[in-house]
């Protein structure tokens, strides 16, 4: 392939996969995160959760061979990481930035010392089970669909068609209802005898839950070993991603594809040979954040109202 | 059944409460850190005396104490000065790597046959230090600008632009400033720019003097100046500020120009007085641990300095026993974030007390005893 085909249907085929491919940790954390900042909670202690979720995962794959079975395991240890923040966010109260960041420092020692302790300081790193890429007889063999849509791990379409399954719990039942009254006006949903706590709870666990999977997913279907620089700004980028999807599942989903095709691309350049510095191109989704959240296109009303504002019932 | 803790009407706010509940979540944070030694293998009091014996036990220790403390100390200033004013600045990673940058391109400028080679070296030391202070302070300043125009959340903004930050130095690394070899890195700074050794025998270099005086700077700013006072009561109640005749929203920017050239200067420091030259990373994750000293200070500048030598300490004693006794350095983060997170939640324990009528043994459980008045 000469860098003159760079805009031939390969790179197209090539670059449309991989977007896809890499939105998927950041769409399941960032669906979860949805959960969080819609109850009232801006849960920035998700970075830190995708890093123990991917050790949890990392550290199941290693002792059981079953990536499914890794999976739930870094689900449950973004549960209890979720129980820690929900308890910092809710009962003490305590500022949610800071209990967020704090917790993310936390979350890079602990994963350190538990990958040392349970492997042993010498230990070289050593791989572990991965997802498959699934085969779908004909779809997979489709030219520029088949690699795009048809070729990817499970976890993939598993954070797919929770889009759909996030959208009508937020929007289309009463517990979805409640969530938001929670984070859009604590005080009339306490009065409608609505637990706000017990709802913030729910919304951080949810995102707790969502952002270990992710990070088992970094694990399982992306890089299949653990190191401390596994994650570096998934979070962060998931937080991003809420804020241009306007705190909706589906706008969400979009956004994630917009990220993960900005980073595909450079790598994609790469590959081809041309000529544009890569961190112009990853830094694009940041500076679109930044003037999605900066008013210069009129004030957000899509931001939970009450969003880091603990809340006393009295 | 008598309860044995009971609810009080608020905050018990006695300075003997606030030390013996502080006391108490660093002593919980000791021992929880102290079961994952034990968990290991090592005797909790020997890990904990070889920690600190080679942080502060030796001037070579000490030295590198001192040079871990200098970036994080600055950006805790930073901090204190941001969220003192109700600027909840969160970008000081990026902060770091653009004061570095800027640190740097002003210092290659004054090596052999370049544009600033004729200054004498205390000069183009301190452009560097002045490139770097202004590039950091413009750099929050468009964040502080984007709160107080456009009314925008400087909490997101500002965790954004780390990355923008961060990217930005990867480009100059990898591009225009990029220094022929392998490696994407800048060229090695002068040596005569370098921030001076002070103390002999160790790497300490002159960013902790600095720093010192930062702090002091800062405290004398905010408690001693009428400016001080307006960014305060800007922090505290923006609406009683604004109608007491204060300009908030220019008291705002102000902090944010502050912040972000106090966080470039952590950047400067760790370039001219350790790096000495910009690569990719430098900073690993030091824009946000500084925050946490800076809430461990509880936003007092004066504190900021000796706890960032303690935090400093902590990452070189924990470093050299995962040389020694292969136990992993990140017990240091583990540490240092868990007295920070039991403290703030022993803030919750004040609301708390022992229930009085447990120590009126037998007698008239049900009222006041006999003799004292009843309550108001």
């Amino acid at each position: 392939m000469g860098a003159g085909h760079w805009l031939g249907s390969a790179f197209l085929a090539t670059w449309l996969a991989a977007s896809v491919r890499l939105s998927g940790p950041v769409l399941l954390a960032a669906l979860g995160e949805i959960f969080a900042e819609r109850s009232g909670v801006l849960n920035v202690g998700i970075e830190g959760t995708i890093l123990l979720g991917a050790l949890a995962s990392y550290l199941a794959a290693y002792a059981s061979g079953d990536v499914w079975l890794a999976l739930l395991a870094g689900a449950a240890g973004g549960v209890l990481s979720g129980v820690l923040l929900a308890w910092m966010y809710v009962t003490i109260r305590a500022s949610q930035v800071v209990a967020g960041i704090v917790f993310n420092v936390l979350a890079v020692g602990l994963a350190g010392t538990l990958y040392r302790l349970a492997l042993g300081a010498s230990a070289a790193p050593q791989t572990v089970a991965m997802f498959e890429p699934l085969r779908f007889p004909l779809l997979s063999g489709l030219p520029v669909l088949g690699p795009v849509l048809f070729s990817h791990a499970a976890p993939l379409y598993l954070a797919f068609a929770l889009v759909p399954a996030a959208h009508f719990v937020l929007f289309r039942t009463g517990f979805g209802l409640a969530l938001r009254a929670a984070g859009e006006n604590p005080k009339a949903a306490d009065n409608a005898g609505i637990s706000v706590a017990r709802m913030r709870y729910a919304g951080t666990l949810i995102s707790g839950t969502a952002a270990g999977m992710s990070g088992g997913y970094v694990v399982l279907a992306e890089v299949g070993l653990f190191r401390e620089t596994i994650v570096s700004g998934q979070g962060f980028i998931a937080l991003a991603i809420v804020i241009l999807g306007r705190w909706r599942p589906w706008t969400a989903a979009l956004a994630a594809v917009a990220f993960g095709a900005a980073d595909a691309l450079q790598l994609s350049l790469q590959l081809f040979g041309a000529g544009l510095p890569p961190q112009l191109l990853l830094s694009l989704p940041y500076v679109l954040t930044i003037l999605a959240i900066s008013g210069l296109f009129g004030r957000s009303a899509a931001q939970p109202a009450a969003l880091m504002q603990p809340y006393a019932p009295r | 059944m008598t309860p044995v803790v009971v609810r009080r009407p608020g905050p018990n706010g006695s300075p003997a409460a606030i030390a013996f509940h502080t006391a108490l979540a660093v002593l919980a944070a000791l021992a929880l850190a102290g079961a994952l030694f034990a968990v290991q293998g090592a005797d909790p009091l020997a890990a904990y005396a070889a920690l600190f014996s080679e942080a502060f036990g030796t001037m070579r220790g000490f030295g590198f104490s001192l040079v871990r403390a200098t970036p994080l100390a600055l950006i805790a200033l930073g901090t204190v000065v941001a969220w003192r004013s109700g600027f909840g600045y969160l970008g000081f990673e990026g902060c770091f790597m653009v004061g570095a940058a800027a640190a740097t391109a002003a210092a290659l400028a004054s090596a052999e046959g370049r544009m600033l080679a004729p200054l004498p070296s205390w000069l183009a030391l301190a452009l560097a230090m002045l490139a770097s202070f202004a590039a950091g302070g413009a750099w929050a300043g468009l964040v502080g600008l984007v709160r107080t125009r456009l009314g925008a959340n400087e909490v997101l903004v500002s965790l954004m632009t780390n990355y923008v930050g961060l990217l930005g130095v990867q480009y100059l690394i990898s591009g225009p400033m990029r220094a022929p070899g392998g490696l994407p890195q800048s060229e090695r700074v002068p040596s005569d720019v370098w921030l001076p050794f002070v103390i002999p025998g160790s790497r300490a270099h002159a960013g902790i003097l600095l720093t010192v005086a930062a702090a002091g700077l800062v405290w004398f700013l905010l408690r001693r100046t009428p400016l001080g006072y307006e960014l305060i009561v800007a922090g505290l109640n923006p609406a009683a500020a604004r109608y007491g005749g204060i300009e908030v929203g220019r008291r705002v920017l102000l902090a944010s120009v502050l912040a972000g050239g106090l966080g470039a200067l952590a950047g400067m420091a760790e370039l001219l007085g350790v790096q000495h030259r910009l690569v990719d990373g430098m900073g690993g994750g030091v824009g946000f641990t500084g925050v946490v000293v800076a809430l461990l200070a509880r936003l007092n500048p004066l504190a900021v300095v000796p706890l960032a030598v303690l935090y400093g300490g902590m990452t070189v004693g924990a470093d050299a026993m995962q040389r020694g006794a292969g136990i992993p350095s990140s017990i240091a983060a583990i540490l240092q974030s868990l007295i920070v997170l039991l403290i703030l939640a022993s803030e919750r324990l004040r609301y708390y007390r022992l229930n009085p009528s447990l120590f009126r043994l037998g007698r008239d459980r049900a009222g006041a005893a006999p003799g004292r008045p009843a309550g108001p």
